[in-house]
């Protein structure tokens, strides 16, 4: 039976009218944070509070309200993205494998524009990469699907930005850019060794390998994040009202709570009313735990940036946002990006356009598989709950 | 052995009585009506063009207006240079004959090209050749194409035309060929007489 939309009207009315209601108090709290934002004239003070936090919340490099002009542009540049799929294993086949779509997109502008577009599938189906274990170790393995698989791609996807990347000429200024975020959160839910396995001597490999292709190019990378839902900078607000020395909201002393002024405010909201188009935020530090442990000379900086369509977060590691050169080329590229592309930046929206997967390729697949067992005479079960989704029946 | 620099592209498509060619180059097609062929190990096969079109190469990402802001037509591919790797110019084209060893024959050929067959702009000296009989006049203008067939015919001998010796006597006797064979549509004939005058 499909979905029964009749049945749900009046509560997508219901919540519109709550949605309408809560207008006005959002917007004193959005006025709230912007003004919040530009009170923070001790930086020290405020960032040794939030150090004492209970919880991460940005930690802001320079003053909350900073904002920069687009750089200008360098005359010749190079873009270069990488983006990927996949096709996860299905338990409820005879055949267990799982297919990475990893895309690779270059583009050259200036005096000599070029584009590469390109993808590269892989079928996995070697007992070696269905599972992790850990070095020496039996018994502990982790197999490789679901979310494990999410981040064994995000890991390919930057195995592949660093091949790319090296293949650029010497003297160039490029620009590396990924999808999403740097930080692969996910990771905390698995032992240690996947930890080391796909972050250590994967994720933070490549970006090394990246690093050090600046010797003789300036190469940055940065991924990008369009209508981020993130609050770490209204979270630094929050810190910044607490009456409280070391704010700890688990243990908050009822009764006061002024930082209620800046609840429900994103941190797009804030940088949408402080940023004007092109321009980019003050930097901040990432502080999630899995950063702090692992990304070393990889710690994880962001800010905000205004593009034409909306406020976007890119996230650059520390040796592009200590850098200001690469700083500013990450900067202006971005923007100069989301220009040619509608809003989005056209080397992503190109690399996304190339690993994409359609449901037809999943299962164009899965039959490719069906029919080489068949042809092969090799037995093919499948669970009864797989038929029965097959062969509808009444 | 045909030259690598006549090669235009490939076969993506392919039936009894024609076949599709991707371009490699944007752009960079046959002009309408002009002889190409396309080889397997077994024979060589004739074509006429008779369409070109350049399209995006996934039916579902239409190209958009780009150029509000550019001082002209080529700011707009170097500014975006992806857009030649996600457009495609492709053409067809219609059999009009085949060689079998060193005899040219003005019929179907008994297979239609394989997909990827490389498929080669005919030269001066073949084009002179193939257009000393011509034999492959009814099956062109009889073809049931999506464009009008008056414009493909006249465009296929104004191109012959050009490699003929002499030009003038060569589409005079075009033109008495046609007149035999659309004896019975002046309409037809004269669409086709009045497009070849301009040779």
């Amino acid at each position: 039976m499909s979905l029964d939309l009749t049945r749900v009207v009046g509560e997508v009315g219901e919540m519109l009218s709550r949605f309408k209601a809560g207008l006005n108090e959002r917007q004193a709290h959005l006025q709230s944070a912007i003004e919040t934002a530009h009170n923070q004239t001790d930086l020290k003070k405020l960032r040794e509070k939030i150090a004492r936090a209970a919880w991460p919340v940005a930690d802001p490099v320079e003053a909350l309200d900073c904002h920069y002009p687009n750089p200008p542009l360098p005359a010749d540049f190079t873009v270069i993205a990488t983006d990927g799929s996949h096709i996860d294993v299905d338990r409820h086949r005879s055949t267990r494998c799982y297919l990475l779509n990893i895309s690779s997109v270059l583009l050259r502008y200036g005096a000599d524009p070029e584009a590469i577009l390109d993808s590269h599938p892989r079928v996995y189906a070697d007992d070696s990469e269905l599972v992790i274990a850990p070095d020496g170790g039996e018994g502990r393995e982790q197999l490789v699907e679901g979310a494990l698989l999410g981040i064994k791609r995000s890991v390919e996807e930057c195995k592949r930005l660093a091949e790319l990347a090296a293949e650029l000429p010497a003297g160039s200024s490029s620009l590396a850019l990924l999808d999403g975020t740097l930080v692969l959160w996910g990771l905390y839910q698995y032992p240690e060794f996947i930890t080391e396995t796909l972050l250590d001597k994967g994720f933070l490999d490549c970006l090394s390998q990246i690093r050090k292709l600046n010797k003789d190019r300036k190469l940055a990378l940065a991924s990008y994040i369009s209508y981020p839902r993130s609050t770490d900078v209204i979270d630094a607000l929050r810190v910044a009202l607490c009456p409280h020395e070391s704010p700890d909201c688990d243990r908050c002393p009822s009764g006061d709570k002024s930082c209620e002024a800046v609840a429900g405010v994103q941190d797009r909201d804030l940088f949408s009313a402080l940023l004007a188009p092109g321009e980019r935020s003050a930097l901040f530090i990432g502080q999630s735990s899995v950063v702090r442990k692992h990304y070393g000379e990889h710690r994880v900086y962001f800010f905000y940036l205004r593009t034409d369509e909306e406020i976007a977060r890119v996230e650059i590691p520390q040796w592009v946002a200590l850098d200001k050169d690469l700083l500013n080329l990450t900067h202006s590229l971005v923007i100069d990006q989301c220009r040619r592309g509608q809003g989005y930046p056209v080397a992503l929206s190109e690399a996304h356009e190339q690993a994409v997967v359609t449901l037809a390729d999943r299962e164009n697949f899965w039959a490719l598989v069906q029919d080489s067992l068949v042809e092969e005479k090799l037995p093919n079960p499948s669970s009864g709950k797989s038929q029965s989704k097959r062969t509808r029946w009444v | 052995m045909t030259e690598l620099s006549s090669r235009v592209g490939e076969v993506i498509e392919a039936s009894t009585v024609e076949f599709v060619a991707q371009c490699y180059e944007l752009y960079r097609s046959p002009p309408l009506g002009s002889l190409v062929k396309t080889a397997d190990e077994n024979a060589e096969q004739y074509g006429i063009v008779y369409n070109v079109t350049t399209s995006s190469i996934e039916p579902g990402r239409r190209p958009i207006a780009r150029g509000k802001d550019e001082a002209n037509e080529a700011d707009i591919y170097s500014n975006s240079p992806q857009l030649a790797k996600l457009l495609r110019t492709e053409f067809s084209a219609i059999l009009v004959g085949h060689r079998h060893g060193a005899e040219l024959r003005y019929y179907l050929p008994p297979h239609p090209p394989r997909i990827h067959s490389f498929v080669y702009q005919c030269q001066s000296e073949e084009v002179k050749e193939f257009s000393r009989a011509f034999e492959f006049l009814p099956m062109l203008v009889g073809a049931q194409l999506p464009v009008p067939v008056e414009e493909v015919v006249a465009a296929c001998l104004r191109q012959m035309s050009r490699e003929a010796e002499d030009p003038h006597r060569f589409l005079v006797t075009a033109g008495k060929e046609l007149a035999v064979l659309l004896g019975n549509d002046f309409n037809r004939l004269k669409a086709i007489l009045g497009r070849i005058r301009a040779g």
